[in-house]
């Protein structure tokens, strides 16, 4: 049962489909995922994500999860495109399917750029994902930095939809440090809860990556408990705020995703001490020069006027 | 489902092929997945090129890993063993349904079908998993990942819909020249998994085929003890030694 690792398609290849005929020409390499890797493609001047799998089986599984989102959260833009095989240059055929092509950076670039004021708002348009997605009847499984995109105005995306599971069910992919189980804290049975375990465990990764990474290496496995991560967040003043949040979420005590989505936007609006809110300097220039320009008008205006 | 999940660190050096055992289990619709357990930062894999045979012969896939990979090796392997034996399974239907010989073949609508049945099997069936844990002299350092693999296998078997269980096997069995014992009795619960190898004497010698015989003989017992008492619990003791 060896899994097949296709060649990877040059850039300015084109891949005809076999069932329904459409032509793609591969720009770029996106990202290489568990079950496949994913192009940046274009037809028709428009640009699309292309992934193909390694297993039929298991991209096909990611299709009939795809396929029953588009079905039942019909006010998201359909992103499943196409579906279809190509014959690669191995003679072979290659299952793959081509999503809506989202625009956007990594959490972490994102924040480095935009700055941490970012972070209650992405946190919280993340939060809504997942809280639209566990109101379909499933769960992402597979949070994890690596699967958020952040596009303008700190609209965070998830992509890839290989741990999505059936609530109820097994959660079909996983990473380590953001699972649930591997913290003892709970089961790797699919429910809401498991999705807000590993946003909680996103933000220690996020802004304690290094702490995060020192812990997973020397704590034994029996030491491994989410109370290890509430140590880093009241040690960190951007997940301080948030820390009573965090502490249901690595607990499994927030009992409905949209009302913790709620509750991370309180926190977010919260006014007080958390910040030190110091005007910009250019706001303060901005002023000082408008209020001089309103002075040298008025010194005009009098003068003019006498 | 059936399988048998051995890991070691070595070539086997008494009895029996392990290949030949391996291909024993495979007859009986028993799967066998090896994972061979690197020293720590030491990449000689001497035992390699058998521990793939075995795979091989066993119906089932293989891995060299450090010892931190161990556990999301075996959970890996395991799911994905589970979901080959369903697909083997349901290629023969696809065969007198549509006259198709691959998934591949299918336009992709009917594919998204035939997937939606494999992955419902591969949720609910039943399944049992025999872990063969190698534990002679060269093993001990590595008992503390095993033990942390075994434990988190049985965390994720646990969260499937069907019944799971495992049962845990060790070899070589005793100072009496047992090859292989029982330390695990079928379970389906991770609580209260014991410190399984805290109090086993690693020794010598790595018996590694009739071991595997040993378990595919308990697979038989055990089979035959249900179909006759009709019981679902239709478990042995198994304490050789």
């Amino acid at each position: 049962m060896a899994t097949s690792v296709e060649p990877r398609l040059a850039p300015g290849t084109v891949i005809a489909g076999k069932w329904n005929q459409n032509r793609y020409r591969i720009e770029r390499l996106l990202g290489e995922g568990a079950n496949g890797r994913v192009y940046l493609v274009e037809r028709e001047r428009v640009l699309y994500a292309f992934k193909v799998g390694a297993d039929a089986v298991d991209l096909q599984s990611e299709v009939n999860v795809l396929k029953s989102l588009a079905q039942r959260q019909r006010g998201e833009e359909a992103f499943l495109v196409d579906v279809d095989d190509y014959k690669g240059t191995d003679g072979r055929e290659h299952p793959f399917y081509v999503m809506r092509y989202v625009r956007g950076s990594s959490l972490s670039d994102y924040l480095n750029r935009e700055g941490a004021d970012w972070f209650p708002l992405v946190g919280f348009h993340l939060l809504n994902k997942l809280a639209g997605l566990h109101g379909s009847g499933w769960v992402f499984g597979d949070l994890k930095l690596e699967n958020v995109l952040v596009g303008d105005y700190g609209r965070a995306q998830l992509v890839d939809y290989g741990g999505v599971s059936e609530i109820g069910k097994s959660v079909r992919q996983f990473t380590e440090i953001y699972d649930r189980g591997y913290w003892s804290a709970g089961s790797r049975s699919a429910d809401p809860q498991y999705d807000l375990f590993s946003y909680a465990v996103l933000c220690v990764q996020l802004f304690e990556g290094k702490r995060l990474a020192e812990l997973t290496r020397t704590l034994l496995p029996q030491n491994r408990v989410p109370e290890e991560l509430m140590k880093l967040i009241q040690g960190n003043p951007a997940l301080k705020p948030f820390a009573g949040w965090l502490r249901k979420a690595l607990q499994g005590s927030h009992t409905d995703s949209r009302e913790a989505a709620a509750a991370w936007q309180r926190l977010a609006h919260r006014p007080g001490k958390r910040r030190r809110t110091r005007t910009p300097r250019w706001m303060r220039r901005l002023l000082l020069g408008s209020a001089l320009l309103f002075a040298a008008s008025m010194i005009w205006l009098i003068r003019t006027g006498l | 489902m059936r399988q048998i999940l051995l890991i070691t660190d070595g070539c086997s050096n008494v009895g029996v092929s392990p290949v030949v055992a391996a291909a024993h289990a495979q007859s009986e619709g028993i799967t066998v997945n090896v994972v061979g357990v690197l020293d720590q930062e030491e990449a000689v894999d001497y035992g390699a090129p058998e521990i793939h045979e075995i795979a091989r012969a066993g119906g089932g896939l293989s891995r060299m890993v450090a010892m931190r990979e161990l556990a999301r090796t075996v959970q890996m392997m395991t799911r994905k063993t589970v979901m080959h034996t369903i697909q083997s399974a349901v290629h023969k239907e696809l065969q007198q349904v549509f006259g198709a010989t691959s998934l591949e073949e299918l336009s992709p609508d009917k594919r998204g079908e035939v997937v939606r049945v494999i992955d419902e099997l591969g949720e609910t069936s039943p399944l049992e998993v025999a872990l063969l844990i190698d534990t002679s002299a060269s093993m001990k350092p590595k008992m503390k990942a095993v033990e942390e693999a075994i434990h988190d296998l049985m965390l994720s078997l646990q969260a499937r819909q069907g019944k799971s269980r495992i049962s845990v096997f060790r070899f070589p069995g005793s100072r009496h020249g047992a090859e292989c014992a029982q330390v695990l009795e079928w379970t389906d619960s991770a609580a209260g998994l014991p410190s399984l190898f805290a109090k086993i004497t690693m020794q010598g010698t790595t018996p590694t085929g009739p071991a595997l015989m040993h378990v595919i003989d308990f697979y038989r017992q055990d089979k035959y003890g249900r179909d006759n008492r009709e019981e679902t619990d239709g478990m042995r003791s198994g304490n050789v030694g």
